[in-house]
């Protein structure tokens, strides 16, 4: 094949990639952490508050093997369920997952944006429901192995850290 | 009196409900307006921040890396401890579609000239056309093989990478071009594109596959331009399966980094193809791979690298390498755990040769690895593993290890 056809042919191959995907948004964002909660909640609750205190920070820290980014902690919750929406690096962009704990205990992991180029497996079902059922172990980790993701190791520890996280948090919401 | 009882209500209750209308939120609603003023402002300053002219405090610039240090114990030659390599990783988004990806490398602690370097391993600009759509321009890993993409020491077995995975598929090989990488499907991953080629002038034994031939983005010989394609599929949590394909003629019109008579009008055509697999069960981890080069011209490559005919250094016409590995984790405590492996490979590095050369048997070779791999965290590895080479056996040694990644 001569070169500069081979050439040629690429260019016009990006061209035409380009063209037909451009006037695609970038769709990192797969659901807004509103649409989230009305998914999990019949009549969404009132977001409420926990407050990192010391001890809550190291403990964290203990979990994302670095310093929470926020003092304060978002969450979404009736009598039976919360609903936490986290965020972690994986190798390099920020990972934002949404994670639902019934009785201590993840009823549900979704991923609601994933910006690496690499790794999107994380964001699929089979990946998922690996963490369905999962409990925090009494040195907060899980109580499974979840199987990775070759090329993703990094997307992947982040997901356990969240989860992990998300056990944690809803162990301090349900203290009197 | 009664009727006087009655206005009285009416306006208690009007005046109570207009103090209601008025009334000033509780203490928790106004921390959640509070909280949700600042996950606003949060997002603004990300927003900001990456619209390009943010500088590296902007939150915009990740630094990554990771390193590693072995011992080697010969059975028959000198041992030999080294900080074989740090590598810092710098990503900068300039956008929500534009970034850096980068890495600077240092091997074997300091170069001079006895050895050691200093080389980016990859440096590119990723543009994301679409979520399923990137285009890459720049020093690019090739996407060959397992480890050649990944290969931080925490995600593969043994102190040192697979010999497959260095003689017949020259990890870490990389080469300066452009590439369309993303998501054909759900779980299936793409990248294909073209390169510059590894440079057939600088061919010296055969030893190392074409490993001496690699370019690295230093002032590259681009006469040649070679194409690349690989696909991954990932759909199924803890499943790999691969495989890739190069392509590209080596010969530079003879005028590559030392102007060879001998390779002006030939191709040197290297053709290199892999499969591969990988499944990870709970504990159990299995990874195997094939792999199969061909280099033409050969004649024309031996007469430029000097070398007379009958000589066993003679560049290769075809060449291969497989593995076959398999992990346990016996023992898991938190983030600590541990994973004896044994890896067995098979490799040749000169199957076949040009008329009138020779081959060296030592370069057909098969090396059993058997050790362990002690992580103290996800992130930091221990290792020890003992190899026993078949055929070359001054190589076998006893290694130790320690790799992180961040």
């Amino acid at each position: 094949m001569n070169l500069s056809n081979l050439i040629l042919k690429f260019i016009v191959l990006f061209v035409a990639c380009s063209l037909t995907w451009s006037a695609h948004a970038m769709e990192q964002v797969y659901q807004s952490t509103e649409d989230f909660i009305a998914e999990i909640f019949i009549v969404s609750p009132p977001a409420k508050l926990i407050w990192l205190t010391k001890d809550v920070q190291t403990a964290v820290a203990g979990i994302l093997g670095h310093a929470p980014r926020q003092l304060r902690q978002r969450y979404w919750g009736d009598e039976v369920r919360t609903l936490w929406i986290l965020e972690e690096i994986g190798k390099e962009e920020l990972i934002t997952a949404g994670f639902v704990v019934q009785e201590g205990r993840l009823v549900q992991a979704k991923i609601l944006a994933y910006r690496e180029s690499r790794g999107m497996e994380v964001r699929y079902p089979a990946f998922l429901k690996q963490f369905k059922g999962a409990v925090l172990s009494s040195d907060n980790h899980l109580d499974r192995t979840i199987d990775g993701i070759s090329g993703a190791t990094l997307s992947v520890n982040a997901m356990q850290r969240m989860a992990r996280t998300a056990l944690y948090f809803d162990q301090l919401s349900r203290i009197k | 009196m009664m009727r006087n009882s009655i206005i009285m209500m009416a306006i208690t209750c009007a005046f109570g409900s207009q103090q209601a209308m008025a009334a000033q939120p509780t203490l928790e609603e106004k921390l959640e307006i509070m909280q949700q003023e600042i996950e606003t402002l949060k997002a603004q300053t990300t927003k900001k921040s990456g619209s390009g002219h943010g500088a590296a405090s902007t939150g915009n610039t990740t630094i990554g890396g990771y390193g590693e240090v072995v011992y080697n114990n010969y059975k028959y030659k000198k041992d030999e401890a080294d900080l074989k390599r740090f590598v810092l990783f710098f990503g900068h988004k300039f956008s929500d579609r534009v970034q850096l990806v980068s890495e600077l490398e240092v091997e074997h602690a300091k170069a001079d000239k006895d050895g050691g370097e200093v080389a980016m391993e990859q440096a590119y600009i990723q543009y994301g056309v679409s979520d399923r759509i990137n285009t890459r321009a720049g020093l690019m890993l090739m996407p060959l093989g397992i480890t050649n993409e990944t290969h931080e020491p925490t995600t593969f077995y043994g102190v040192e990478r697979s010999e497959v995975e260095s003689r017949i598929i020259p990890s870490t090989w990389r080469e300066l071009g452009v590439a369309l990488q993303g998501e054909a499907i759900a779980g299936l991953e793409y990248n294909v594109g073209i390169s510059t080629t590894p440079d057939a002038s600088k061919y010296k034994d055969a030893s190392k596959g074409f490993r001496d031939l690699r370019t690295s983005g230093r002032q590259v010989a681009a006469n040649d331009l070679g194409l690349f394609a690989a696909m991954n599929y990932r759909a199924v949590p803890g499943l790999l399966l691969g495989a890739s394909i190069f392509s590209g003629n080596t010969a530079q019109d003879g005028i590559g980094a030392t102007p060879k008579a001998a390779l002006v009008g030939v191709d040197a055509k290297l053709t290199l193809w892999d499969v591969h697999a990988k499944y990870t069960l709970g504990g159990l981890d299995l990874q195997a791979l094939y792999a199969k080069g061909k280099l033409g011209d050969t004649a024309q490559i031996n007469a430029a690298a000097t070398l007379t005919a009958g000589s066993n250094k003679a560049a290769p016409e075809s060449f291969y390498g497989w593995y076959g590995q398999a992990g346990y984790r016996v023992w898991q405590d938190g983030d600590m755990d541990a994973t004896p492996f044994v890896r067995h490979e098979r490799y040749n590095t000169q199957e076949t040769v040009a008329a009138g050369y020779t081959t060296d048997p030592l370069n057909d070779e098969t090396v059993t690895t058997v050790g362990v791999n002690f992580k103290l965290h996800p992130q930091v590895v221990l290792k020890a593993d003992h190899q026993n080479f078949k055929a070359d056996n001054v190589k076998d040694r006893f290694n130790l290890g320690v790799g992180y990644m961040f």
